[in-house]
């Protein structure tokens, strides 16, 4: 079976039917293992105390507002290229949330940064950055919904999408190439700083927040196929 | 403020953001099989 099968929005919404309530299934499954040892197993910090444990929705709410900008993106640049209505599709149905996870990210961040750096926001290279994805976020939502016709929307979105893609790697490295109030990474590819458990717990949130982004995608593609595909034969034979 | 309070915070607004996501996402299912619904009527009417 050709992978192209599947680009077809017919084929795709009865996929997602299926996939999506195992995404959120194991959502929920690897939340309660990542809450468990998070809130039970992880030691307390020493310098930061409980507080600490913010980071476990923190970071992987941090982490998945970057990937699914540029998984996104990548949707946006395959609808471009091919003129696929499916990428499109899957393009804002990714956009709600993306920019709810970063929203998410500088409200947790604001709520760890005010007891241990004394304050909730502070104008560094890491905090603006990740505002401005929210904002890139935000203006995607709102662009691909301002045209009456909705495969101009599809085009204006996608073209800011590709232009904001030059974002993440401000955010990635703001912590290396500014000096920032926001401290380095603490997992990179060679390894971690962290406390065993900590790393479990934050990673088991990880994963939870990615499998139950693709579960929301899934379930959000399905509504912007029916919405988009209203008029088509197989949809009224639904 | 506590401790406590900062975590309350952090993980009671994810939790709300997640439940709010949830209901939208049921809600705009619910409009766009309306709309197809009101479709499907449109095309008996012709």
């Amino acid at each position: 079976m050709a992978w192209s099968y599947f680009s077809s929005p017919a084929t795709f919404y009865r996929l997602a039917r299926s996939l999506a309530p195992w995404f959120f299934a194991l959502a929920a499954l690897l939340a309660a293992a990542g809450l468990y040892t998070g809130f039970v197993v992880a030691p307390t910090d020493a310098q930061q105390g409980e507080v600490y444990r913010v980071i476990f929705i923190h970071v992987p709410a941090a982490w998945m507002s970057m990937f699914l900008y540029f998984v996104m993106a990548c949707y946006a640049g395959m609808s471009l290229t091919f003129n696929t209505r499916l990428a499109a599709m899957m393009a804002r149905a990714i956009a709600p949330t993306g920019a709810m996870f970063t929203f998410l990210a500088l409200w947790t961040g604001a709520f760890w940064g005010r007891p241990t750096w004394g304050t909730y926001w502070a104008w560094d290279a890491r905090m603006v950055s990740e505002l401005v994805l929210l904002f890139l976020y935000i203006g995607f939502i709102a662009l691909a919904n301002a045209f009456e016709d909705s495969r101009r929307g599809d085009r204006a979105a996608s073209l800011l999408a590709l232009v904001g893609l030059v974002n993440l790697p401000i955010i990635y490295f703001s912590v290396q190439w500014w000096n920032t109030l926001h401290q380095g990474s603490s997992v990179k590819f060679t390894g971690s700083t962290m406390h065993v458990a900590m790393l479990q717990a934050m990673l088991l949130m990880t994963f939870a927040c990615w499998m139950y982004a693709i579960g929301a995608t899934l379930t959000r593609v399905r509504s912007v196929i029916l919405e988009r595909e209203r008029r088509t034969r197989w949809v009224r034979a639904l | 403020m506590t401790h406590e309070f900062y975590l309350w915070m952090s993980y009671g607004v994810f939790a709300l953001a997640i439940a709010a996501e949830i209901a939208g996402l049921a809600l705009r299912k619910r409009q766009a099989l309306k709309a197809v619904e009101e479709e499907r009527e449109l095309e008996a009417q012709d």
